[in-house]
């Protein structure tokens, strides 16, 4: 079970940072915090599962999307 | 991918896996008496259930100091850099294109396409409950999985929850970023005076003033209490600024 | 064993992402994965050794080795402490160059404002 998690949260962090997208990189950094929370409660941490997923999925995502908003979205690095 | 990809990048790399690999695939067994030691004499030491509160409450309280003093140099360099931003942008015109329009004012807002009805509605009516649970994790860490951190995160949440569920303009005092500052210095100012509180008996900096009567845990339920009332209100402040404040 | 592995890998995707990409968003989402793979890595080394959540209730059990825990507890939250400023640095730096672009920033900080 812990495999298939770890495998999971390797394709989502290689989805975070090939994309043009920024806002999509972001939407998959919070899905990596969510599965980190899952997986840090089936290895018995009850403590940091609270943590990661309050922190994770919520002050972090907050503060991303705020540095979008007030700039651009999109990561123009293939063109030019 | 192939933006950067050079003769260092690949020399790092190797000198990365050359140092991580030996270490990573050998399978040496991790010590077990740590684990042995706290499950005979945490529970008498400090009095917690909770052996993961009692290691970062009691025996290593100096790490948890050191990173609420992190915490607090980090909120204030971003609101820092935050204040320099909006100085630089300055009132040109430019200044009502970049304020967003979730900005929680409703001078400030460009348009109120994206406040709808829905999202004040549920978010006002949902931030009481959640505040109430993170008051709860906050108080309970000593017996179930919490403490001053978790609690104070989720109390941040519903910090921000009040503060985007505002209804005809009428705010909660909770989003008001002057009490939120004022509650995170008493906090700060409180766990200073609980951590020397340890000297009237003779115990050292830190040390537990109750540790010889009928309740030591008492100690580590006002510490939670603090830290988890610093932490949730300068993350509430910083989300509070990032979103454009309330004044 | 090949759980460990797994997050080298992990830790070397961040690492390259920090090298290789030009974005400074991308930088800092290689840093939260950096981040994200240590904590795992430490969590998962103190799962070994036992069967229970250290939450004690009076009689003798195996629990896992609670002191990994609570190191990673300070580490996840001075995680996100060095996010929040690195945006703020990377919002600053986007008013001034215009781009997010690392290096076309350099080129106008160097060409003079």
């Amino acid at each position: 079970m812990t495999t298939l998690l770890l495998v999971l949260i390797i394709v989502l962090a290689v989805c975070t940072v090939t994309g043009p997208d920024l806002l999509h990189g972001v939407i998959a950094m919070s899905a990596i915090s969510l599965l980190s929370a899952l997986l840090f409660f089936i290895l018995q941490a009850p403590d940091v599962a609270i943590t990661e997923a309050a922190v994770g999925a919520g002050v972090s995502t907050v503060i991303f999307v705020w540095a979008l908003r007030h700039t651009s979205r999109r990561d123009d690095e293939g063109k030019d | 991918m192939k933006a950067r990809i050079d003769f260092r990048s690949i020399l790092a790399l190797v000198a990365i896996l050359a140092v991580l690999l030996p270490i990573l695939a050998t399978d040496t067994p991790w010590p077990t008496e740590p684990r042995d030691y706290l499950a005979e004499h945490a529970e008498d030491e400090t009095g917690a259930k909770n052996i993961v509160s009692a290691i970062y409450l009691g025996y290593r309280v100096f790490d948890t100091m050191g990173e609420t003093i992190v915490l607090l140099v980090a909120v204030l360099g971003t609101i820092g850099i935050l204040t320099k931003v909006e100085s630089l942008v300055g009132d040109t015109q430019q200044t009502i294109g970049t304020v967003s329009a979730f900005s929680l004012s409703a001078e400030k807002r460009r348009s109120n396409r994206l406040r709808t009805h829905l999202l004040e509605v549920v978010t006002g009516k949902v931030g009481p409950i959640v505040l109430l649970f993170g008051f709860y994790v906050m108080l309970y860490g000593h017996l179930s999985p919490g403490g001053g951190f978790q609690g104070g995160v989720i109390i941040a949440s519903g910090i921000v929850f009040l503060a985007l569920g505002n209804q005809r303009g009428e705010t909660s005092h909770l989003s008001n970023s002057e009490k939120l500052v004022h509650i995170e210095t008493i906090a700060f100012l409180l766990l200073v005076i609980v951590s020397s509180s340890g000297l009237i008996t003779g115990s050292p900096f830190f040390g537990n003033p109750l540790d010889h009567t009928a309740v030591p845990v008492g100690y580590i339920v006002v510490l939670n209490a603090v830290i988890g009332l610093k932490v949730g209100t300068s993350m509430g402040f910083l989300c509070i600024a990032m979103m454009g404040g309330t004044d | 064993m090949v759980d460990r592995l797994l997050l080298l890998i992990l830790f070397l995707i961040g690492f390259l992402t920090i090298v290789a990409k030009r974005n400074m968003i991308k930088k800092i989402f290689g840093l939260n994965i950096i981040n994200a793979a240590v904590v795992i890595l430490f969590v998962l080394e103190g799962s070994r050794i036992g069967m229970d959540a250290p939450i004690s209730n009076g009689e003798p059990q195996q629990f896992v080795d609670p002191l990994p825990q609570a190191l990673m507890l300070t580490a996840i939250v001075i995680g996100v402490c060095i996010t929040a400023l690195s945006l703020a640095l990377a919002v600053h730096l986007y008013r001034i160059g215009g781009t997010f672009d690392i290096d076309k920033v350099k080129e106008r900080l160097h060409d003079g404002l």
